[in-house]
């Protein structure tokens, strides 16, 4: 499945990515706040499941495979997927090797 | 695991907190405002002194 905005981000679902190496996550109850201590920007993720998502993507060969793992209904994936591609935009995740 | 309501219904203003004003102030592309329904950014870049 192809990410909207993907062009513009570089964004891959196929791809392994993480959470970015100068970000972390604080669970709050709306979802989870996201900090980089590079750019000094805050994300703040509204949605629980998507938090389950990046969580998930360190230990996920791909984004598809975190997905799955995360058990995010096929209608709610095109949503998941371009705020995702917003996170590695803002480098709150980051491609991995 | 999640609230299918959420996902769908969760509205989002994105707000910069810097010290810079965007004259333009054009209306964000649809894109952008699926994206903003999940995830909110702020910058605290210019925030000194307000904490």
């Amino acid at each position: 499945m192809t990410a909207p905005g993907a062009a513009q981000t570089g964004f891959d679902p196929s791809g392994a990515y993480r959470l970015h190496r100068q970000a972390e996550l604080r669970d709050e109850p709306f979802g989870a706040l996201a900090y980089h201590f590079g750019t000094r920007r805050l994300s703040f993720i509204k949605a629980p499941i998507l938090v389950d998502v990046v969580r998930a993507l360190g230990d996920s060969v791909s984004v598809d495979e975190a997905l799955q793992r995360c058990a995010v209904p096929e209608f709610q994936r095109p949503a998941i997927l371009h705020a995702l591609a917003g996170l590695a935009v803002s480098q709150m995740i980051e491609p991995r090797a | 695991m999640s609230d299918p309501d959420l996902i769908e219904n969760t509205t989002v203003a994105t707000t910069e907190y810097t010290d810079e004003t965007d004259e333009t102030d054009q209306p964000p592309e649809p894109d952008e405002l699926l994206t903003e329904t999940l995830v909110e950014e702020v910058s605290i870049d210019g925030m000194c002194g307000v904490y």
